[in-house]
């Protein structure tokens, strides 16, 4: 069992040793000086083969190559590996600046032939005066202004993405380091206060290397300290303070051997002491322009180039029920100052303050997500409107408004019935007023017309209450004068009354000689009739015995008077329709009515 | 010069519409052009009708919204306060005018009036001066007619009750034709002035030499005393008394 495993762990190994790649590697910088000396370096993983150097330009003056070989073996867990490398060294020396390139170099063995990648070397001439327009930039817009003091070993600039922005648009700023001597490390980084502007580091990896960089024909190690972004809150032309940095310096303190000049070969041969040194960038002015007014009313602040995308989780919803709109804004610019927008939800929904998220890669751009969380209070439909937010944009140099579109929600339920669940109380809800304003004009038909001085400043006004008291103490006089008249005609007749009775009796008396029985009887009739009417003031219309006889009885008449009258009238009255004579004569009638007169005038005055 | 062209041309037409309109159309255009939000140019319409002598309740409340909404607080107060005083049971009129007192710069601790008084002035100015009028004359003349049946009615209870109510119309008609006389004095020599310069000083004595009393602001609504060449003593909410430049208010 363990022979098999043996065997195939052998195997495995053969497998592999087969399988191993011979690579060829080239190690040039990148630039050199020239007339300095700079090394070329091949490497390869093989020792079994011929090893071709490349055919390097006339310029070049060569020295090597110094070949050395190491081999490495490894024993890992019984299982043998051997890695084998040859060092070839070239050192070189070009007087002449201008770019050259490096051919390719071959290594042939039996099987295969590999070839190293072609290098090109850019051969600068150092130390001298920068030469115009040989500024090599690395993409990093810059002024003049921003070059390393020349002569200076180490300095630092303030790179500007944009040195003329708008109020908000961000500036990608760079702290950079130029160096031409060693550098151990950063002691104390002082940053200025930026007044005015909003500042925010951009996460950058430590500087551990120095990548080299040639500008105006001198190089420098240069590596980036830390990126940031600036957002200017005022306008107008601000300055910015230099920012100040402490580096600690390695300074040689032996003496210089002038044909090792290698930092490997310094620490041998001379001391190195580490000196730190205070080194600033230059201030810097950017002109900050103001945005353009009026600012429109849905502006919340944001300045860059965006886009606004807008999402809900579903459009229909069960009472009480969340849902969730999105607004996301994507793009370049201020995203941390970009205000919230303001959306009109309609009443019924419940909203609470939106969960703000911001998502930048880095630098200024990025989104920034408002996630709003609503809930329906009432059933129905409603309509969430769409959203307008506008922003700046400082490439187009004007305002950009930015749309949704409006959302439809169908609420379901019923309001206080929660799932079958026993029935929550939900007190209601007060009424909710959105704002304050007077009521609207009515433009009603109106008759407009002119007033000219009222009424109770006119005479006339009085007057017609004086005419009218007037007319009423004329008619009040008129009436008393007929009242008094016609006072006066009942008197008399009330005086006469028994005198006219009489002549009538006396008439009656008369007839009786004629024989006419009836006309006497009827002319009695009449006295006593004409007597009560005048006496107790009946009008001749009206009078009934019924009506005289309680006239009588409320003048206090005796009742025996008020028989006899009565019989006396009954029997005038019977004689009248009974022609024969029966019962009493006429003459008798006539002296009993003429006593009852007598008697009742007595009782009556 | 464009401009005074301009305007001249705007100005000229606006009285050549002027003559061709009847007020009421005018009215009518006005409510359009508020509704189409130039509410200074209803505004003027409005006042241009009230200057013209036009009473209605509905032209000054119209007349205080454009004024309101135009920004001149203390116009739309001095139209709502004669709106109020053609129809006081107005509710419309009474909410719009606590909106723009709402607006206003000076405070006051208000003394109240006595209540009989303020019911008085109420009733008085649920009709016109002239409806007060003729109804007191036709309640004089309902009560001599119920007098002269009592004087001359001979039957006893309708004599009593036409003298009663005989008696109750004349003392109707002697309260309304003091209603009528309050009414007029209100509406029409109403001492009530709004004051219309945004910072006006009262003074101790009328002129510019007085001790400085207090300060108002445009839209305080004060009450007229006396008047002294171009001052008068007015008397604020709170019962203070001082003078002010007459052009710096306008009366209802």
């Amino acid at each position: 069992m363990k022979s098999i495993v043996t065997v195939i762990v052998f195997l495995l190994t053969c497998l592999a040793a087969a399988a191993q790649e011979v690579t060829l590697t080239v190690d040039a910088p990148e630039s050199a000086i020239a007339g300095e000396r700079f090394r070329i370096i091949y490497t390869v993983n093989s020792t079994d083969g011929q090893f071709t150097p490349p055919k390097f330009d006339p310029a070049f003056t060569l020295q090597g190559p110094q070949q050395s070989t190491s081999r490495n073996v490894q024993w890992i867990n019984g299982d043998v590996k051997s890695v084998v490398s040859v060092t070839l060294i070239y050192y070189a020396v070009v007087s002449e600046p201008g770019t050259y390139v490096i051919p390719e170099a071959r290594f042939e063995t039996k099987k295969l032939t590999v070839s190293s990648p072609e290098r090109q070397i850019v051969i600068t001439a150092g130390g001298q005066a920068p030469a115009a327009g040989q500024q090599q930039g690395q993409g990093q817009a810059r002024s003049a202004g921003d070059a390393p003091a020349a002569g200076s070993e180490a300095s630092m600039r303030l790179l500007f993405s944009d040195r003329e922005v708008y109020a908000g648009e961000p500036i990608t700023v760079t702290l950079k380091l130029y160096t031409r001597i060693n550098l151990s490390g950063i002691q104390e980084l002082k940053y200025p206060d930026f007044k005015g502007f909003l500042r925010e580091d951009i996460e950058t990896p430590p500087l551990r290397s120095l990548e080299s960089e040639t500008i105006d024909g001198v190089q420098y190690g240069t590596g980036v300290v830390q990126r940031f972004v600036l957002y200017p809150q005022i306008a107008g032309e601000i300055r910015i303070e230099p920012v100040e940095m402490t580096v600690l310096v390695q300074e040689r303190t032996g003496t210089r051997d002038p044909f090792f000049d290698d930092p490997f070969f310094d620490s041998f041969f001379s001391s190195v002491s580490t000196v730190p040194r205070k080194i600033s960038t230059q201030p810097v002015t950017v002109r900050v322009r103001p945005l353009p007014t009026p600012r429109p009313v849905d502006f919340h602040g944001a300045v860059g180039s965006f886009a606004l995308e807008s999402s809900i989780s579903g459009s229909e919803a069960k009472l009480n029920d969340a849902i969730t709109l999105t607004l996301t804004l994507k793009g370049t610019g201020n995203l941390n100052l970009a205000g919230e927008p303001v959306i009109n939800f309609p009443q019924g929904i419940e909203k609470y303050d939106p969960k703000v998220t911001v998502r930048s890669s880095g630098t200024s751009s990025g989104s920034k997500t408002f996630e709003y969380l609503l809930i329906p209070r009432n059933p129905g439909t409603f309509e969430i409107p769409p959203v307008s937010y506008t922003v700046f944009d400082p490439q187009q140099e004007k305002y950009v408004t930015l749309r949704t579109e409006g959302y439809t929600v169908s609420v379901s339920g019923t309001p206080g019935a929660e799932d079958g669940e026993a029935p929550v109380y939900i007190p209601g809800e007060d009424m909710k007023y959105l704002g304050q304003d007077i009521r609207y004009i009515r433009n009603g038909s109106v008759r407009l017309s002119t007033i000219s001085a009222p009424l109770v400043t006119k005479l006339h006004y009085w007057l017609w209450f004086a005419l009218a008291l007037f007319i009423t103490a004329v008619v009040l006089l008129l009436r008393r004068e007929q009242m008094k008249r016609s006072a006066d005609i009942v008197g008399q007749k009330n005086r006469r009354a028994a005198k006219n009775a009489r002549k009538r009796l006396a008439k009656a008396t008369a007839l009786l000689k004629s024989g006419r029985n009836e006309q006497v009887n009827a002319e009695v009739a009449r006295s006593l009739w004409g007597y009560l009417g005048d006496k107790l003031r009946i009008p001749p219309s009206e009078i009934t015995r019924d009506k005289c006889y309680s006239a009588l009885r409320a003048r206090n008449t005796g009742e025996e008077l008020i028989t006899e009258l009565d019989r006396i009238l009954t029997a005038t009255e019977y004689s009248q329709y009974a022609p024969v004579s029966e019962g009493e004569s006429p003459a008798a009638l006539c002296k009993r009515a003429d006593s009852l007169i007598g008697k009742l005038d007595d009782v009556l005055d | 010069m464009r401009r005074t062209i301009f305007i001249i041309i705007i100005f000229m037409t606006g009285i050549l519409s002027l003559a061709a309109q009847t007020p009421e159309e005018r009215y009518a255009e006005a409510g359009e052009l508020y509704g189409s939000g130039d509410y200074s140019g209803a505004a003027a319409m409005y006042r241009q009708l009230f200057e013209e002598g036009f009473r209605n309740a509905d032209l000054f409340y119209n007349a205080g919204n454009a004024f309101f909404k135009s920004g001149d607080n203390a116009s739309a107060i001095l139209f709502y306060e004669r709106a109020k005083l053609l129809s006081p049971a107005d509710e419309d009129i009474d909410y719009n005018l606590q909106i723009a007192r709402s607006r206003l710069t000076d405070r006051f601790e208000t003394v109240p009036q006595l209540f009989f008084v303020r019911w008085l002035d109420f009733v008085s100015l649920l009709s016109s001066t002239n409806t007060w009028a003729v109804l007191a004359l036709v309640m004089f003349i309902a009560a001599l007619l119920l007098a002269v049946i009592f004087l001359t009615k001979s039957r006893a209870h309708g004599r009593l009750l036409s003298f009663w109510l005989s008696l109750a119309s004349f003392l109707l008609a002697l309260l309304m034709i003091s209603l009528a006389v309050r009414n007029n004095a209100l509406v029409n020599h109403n001492p009530k002035a709004v004051i219309t310069c945004s910072i006006v000083t009262g003074r101790s004595a009328p002129g510019e030499t007085g001790n400085e009393l207090f300060v108002l602001h445009s839209g305080t609504t004060v009450t007229v005393e006396q008047e002294l060449g171009a001052f008068r003593e007015v008397r604020l909410p709170d019962g203070n008394k001082g003078w002010v430049r007459s052009d710096c208010m306008e009366k209802l």
